[in-house]
């Protein structure tokens, strides 16, 4: 379940305003007054966003393990950047364990500070 | 002095022989118990890749020590071995009872929280276990 709310977060920044412009196809123009029920029309932007649940919430993590690179990988960007809560979807909390722990991992080179190409 | 909790790990070269590293890590747990601290737990992870090059090297042999001491000055001493032997690439010294002792509060608080308001999956336990009895 987790995977899939991470899976489209591991594009760059630059892949969400994108979705902005090429979202609607030209033809969703059309029928004017025809078979679109009736219903809560928000301007441009109809896409339902998932919400996103922190993953060390739901597994009840109460100690982030600098030691295991495997876990940390997957928050960080693939240059070695921390990625963003907002891009994750991890609470503030454990967003202030998790940074912590990937400096740490970063010192003893378990994680890359900037990985090279 | 209250004890604390720490986390030792070293990189060896990936080509010290693994005897050289025994020694080393002997001559370790000899200083720390010097000092009326413990050596918790020796783990050697063995070779791995590092994230980056450290010394020109891409691979490194790790050791990971956890120690308990009330002496912050065995510190100074290790890493300056550490620093000293020359197949030692890089170390990290990391102090994790404050963090240990903030996990062991929120399992406590969780367990305590779970104990008097059981969840939806809990009440039907008993009930279960009642059916049972009256069953028996």
């Amino acid at each position: 379940m987790a995977d899939e709310t991470h899976a489209p977060q591991q594009h760059s920044p630059s892949h969400h305003s994108s979705s902005h412009s090429g979202g609607r196809p030209p033809g969703g123009l059309g029928g004017p007054g025809g078979s679109r029920p009736p219903g809560p029309r928000r301007g441009k932007r109809n896409y339902v966003r998932k919400k996103k649940v922190c993953r060390f919430c739901v597994d009840k993590v109460d100690l982030i393990d600098y030691k295991k690179p495997e876990i940390l990988q997957s928050f960080v960007q693939e240059r070695g950047k921390i990625l963003p809560r907002r891009m994750t979807g991890t609470c503030a909390r454990h967003q202030r364990w998790l940074t912590v722990a990937i400096k740490r991992a970063q010192n003893i080179a378990l994680l890359p500070f900037a990985s090279e190409l | 002095m209250e004890e604390r909790m720490y986390d030792l790990i070293f990189i060896c070269r990936p080509d010290t022989p693994e005897a050289e590293i025994d020694k080393l890590i002997a001559t370790l747990t000899h200083a720390v118990e010097e000092k009326q601290s413990k050596v918790e737990k020796v783990e050697k992870w063995g070779t791995r890749r590092l994230a980056y090059r450290v010394k020109k090297l891409r691979e490194g042999f790790y050791v990971y020590m956890v120690l308990r001491s009330g002496h912050g000055e065995l510190f100074k001493e290790l890493e300056r071995r550490l620093r000293v032997n020359d197949a030692v690439v890089k170390y990290l010294t990391v102090r994790l009872d404050e963090e240990i002792k903030r996990q062991e509060k929120l399992s406590k608080r969780r367990e305590k929280r779970n104990a008097r308001r059981p969840r939806k999956t809990a009440p039907a336990a008993p009930g279960a276990e009642q059916a049972a009895t009256a069953a028996g």
